[in-house]
């Protein structure tokens, strides 16, 4: 049926419209906005090895930081983990783009209005730490040289700030748009994205710790992680209600959130983690579940915030329901145009 | 006859070159750099004739994208696109009767045609354009006109500027890998004469000019409806009205509406995107310092646990 055939709103209704969605005219039903050309799988990868390598970096150094030496498995997973986003990470962003032959154009500018120049930066800020923490701590690995890792150790330090950006700044990455989904929510997003990266480092750090003590602590920071992820999706979706964005959640991208990212990658984890943790035993393959699980969950979170996101931008019930004037910001202080 | 003196000059049908500032005799108005140009978009005289859709695929050599109808009234362009950068909506009757009861073009007239409303869609040329504050290789520029074209020969196809556009304009080309949109006759205005689309417009629907003229023309001209009734007559895109909110400014391509702009599948409140990175960066960096301190502080008080089971 024809999207004319819908009851049309009355002037009262216009001036509160539904929650649920866009209940005045649409033009034929016909995309108001077009959605991003990004593929949800290679983007979304790319946000989960950016948030995993740069929590990875930021968790090892503080461990280092704290234990010292007790804590050097850590520091040295923390190192290797640390190469996922430059090498994998930045080889998905490359494959990504419709003309990869001219990646480099990306470092021609460096411009603060665009979250992806931004993460440009922050990503080539971080690659020679982790690349020279890395090779260090390989060499250190082959050829069993302590001054080589100590070097490591001390030449990763600066991949903690940049890991902590390359965590962060793929949620504003999506804000900054005006695709509904992801313009709805900046600061939920971002909280997830943050909660959730650290998770993931924390989780993949734990994974094969030698000591028991080591792993129990990444145990709880993850747990902790967890219980933040979980405040600020539920944060989120209120959020994106209020807004009347909700409707994208019933897409099958919302389902796979829901199952993947919150079941699988939430509660799923935290519920092992009080289990085992409840009954006071060393860690068994049930916590390696919980750790894996919490791997994927991540990574799907940021696959679904894209699928979802590419839904909302596709159907003008939900964008013209979402530039109403009612979601307008409150009138700030202005950037100025570059 | 309006007729710029200069005409009198160019009786030929064919010239072997072109007029030197050819604009001032179709459009009255001289491009010269540094001043901003832009476009109105008079819908009330619209008639649907498609002729700034053609003339623009003509000058700019764009490929059809359709060739098929949609069922959607007389529009079988359907959207703008990488290659299609201008659209006339056809939007009919039944749509509008929610604007005040009346449909909008309600007059003595036979009833056909009378609520029937066309609109030349067009790139608005945002003045704080979220295509290219997004853009990360600088290949979306303001040029020396005030409008905002894609560089081609810089442009990677990273496709940022298209979720970043708040009307759904810009385009990645499948065909080249590279985002294409409207570049308000760049190439064009550099030699002097007014856009295609504008320049064949047989009703001056679409007017070219210097943007705080066409301004001034607007607001004239819905002075002008609301003498005669039309009081459905409104400007989107002009200095902080509807088009043109959270902070978006004003629009160098902006329109005259009779009927609420989500009927032409315009967002009645679009946003300036760039405005969001600065919350999104610091509650993702604040949530991360605030587990960092949380791992600090389990580091620190659980280091000594004895190895269980050891």
């Amino acid at each position: 049926m024809d999207d004319r055939v819908k009851p049309v709103a009355t002037s009262r209704e216009q001036d509160m419209p539904e929650r649920r969605g866009w209940s005045g005219p649409t033009y034929y039903g016909r995309s108001q906005l077009k959605a991003a050309p990004f593929d949800p799988w290679i983007v979304g990868g790319y946000i989960f090895l950016a948030g995993l390598s740069g929590s990875a970096a930021v968790l090892s150094n503080l461990a280092e930081l704290v234990r010292g030496k007790r804590a050097a498995d850590v520091g040295r997973r923390g190192r290797y983990l640390s190469m996922l986003a430059p090498t994998l990470g930045s080889l998905l962003l490359i494959v990504d783009l419709h003309t990869p032959q001219r990646f480099y154009n990306m470092f021609r500018i460096a411009k603060r209005t665009s979250p992806m120049s931004i993460g440009t930066w922050i990503l080539s800020s971080f690659i020679p730490f982790a690349g020279v923490g890395f090779l260090s701590q390989l060499g250190a690995d082959v050829f069993k040289l302590a001054g080589l890792s100590r070097f490591a150790r001390l030449s990763f330090a600066p991949a903690a700030v940049s890991g902590a950006g390359l965590s962060t700044y793929t949620a504003s990455l999506l804000s900054a748009t005006s695709t509904p989904y992801w313009a709805a929510q900046p600061k939920e997003l971002a909280m997830r994205f943050a909660a959730s990266s650290i998770a993931s480092g924390a989780a993949a750090l734990s994974l094969g710790a030698k000591s028991d003590a080591n792993r129990r602590t990444l145990e709880t920071i993850g747990a902790a992680a967890l219980a933040v992820e979980l405040a600020a999706t539920v944060m989120s979706h209120k959020t994106v209600k209020a807004k009347g964005v909700a409707e994208s959640l019933k897409s099958d991208w919302g389902k796979t959130e829901e199952v993947a990212a919150l079941g699988l990658g939430v509660l799923l984890p935290l519920g092992i983690y009080a289990a085992t943790r409840l009954r006071g035993r060393k860690p068994t393959s049930a916590n390696d579940l919980a750790a894996l699980a919490t791997l994927v969950g991540s990574a799907m979170l940021r696959v679904s915030t894209l699928g979802i996101g590419d839904d909302s931008a596709r159907r003008p019930e939900v964008s013209l329901r979402f530039s109403q004037p009612e979601n307008l910001p409150p009138p700030k202080r202005r950037l100025k145009s570059v | 006859m309006n007729v710029h003196p200069r005409a009198r000059d160019y009786t030929q049908s064919s010239l072997g070159k072109l007029i030197p500032d050819e604009s001032e005799l179709t459009a009255g108005v001289k491009i010269e750099p540094r001043k901003q140009y832009g476009f109105f978009t008079d819908t009330t005289v619209c008639i649907g004739c498609k002729a700034c859709e053609v003339a623009c695929k003509e000058w700019n050599n764009l490929p059809a994208d359709n060739v098929g109808l949609t069922g959607h009234s007389y529009d079988n362009t359907g959207a703008l696109s990488a290659n299609t950068w201008r659209h006339v909506n056809f939007i009919e009757d039944s749509f509008s009767k929610d604007s005040g009861g009346k449909s909008v073009r309600d007059n003595d007239q036979s009833p056909f045609q009378s609520g029937w409303l066309m609109m030349s869609d067009v790139c608005k040329h945002c003045h704080h354009a979220p295509c290219m504050e997004a853009c990360p290789t600088g290949a979306l520029f303001k040029t020396e006109f005030d409008t905002v074209v894609v560089q081609q020969d810089i442009c990677n196809g990273c496709g940022y500027c298209v979720p970043a556009c708040p009307f759904g304009v810009v385009e990645v080309s499948k065909a080249d890998g590279k985002a294409h949109k409207c570049t308000l006759c760049y190439d064009r205005l550099k030699g002097g004469l007014e856009p295609a689309c504008a320049k064949s417009c047989p009703t001056d629907s679409i007017q070219f000019g210097e943007l705080s003229d066409l301004q001034a023309r607007a607001k004239k001209r819905v002075a002008e409806l609301h003498d005669r009734g039309v009081h459905t007559a409104y400007t989107y895109g002009t200095p902080d009205g509807p088009g043109a909110t959270g902070d978006m400014q004003y629009l160098n391509a902006f329109f005259l509406l009779t009927d609420r702009p989500e009927a032409y599948n315009l967002p009645a409140a679009p946003t300036r995107p760039s405005n969001r990175i600065a919350p999104a960066l610091t509650a993702g960096l604040a949530t991360l310092a605030g587990l960092a301190l949380a791992a600090v502080a389990l580091m620190a008080s659980g280091g000594e646990e004895p190895h269980r089971g050891r």
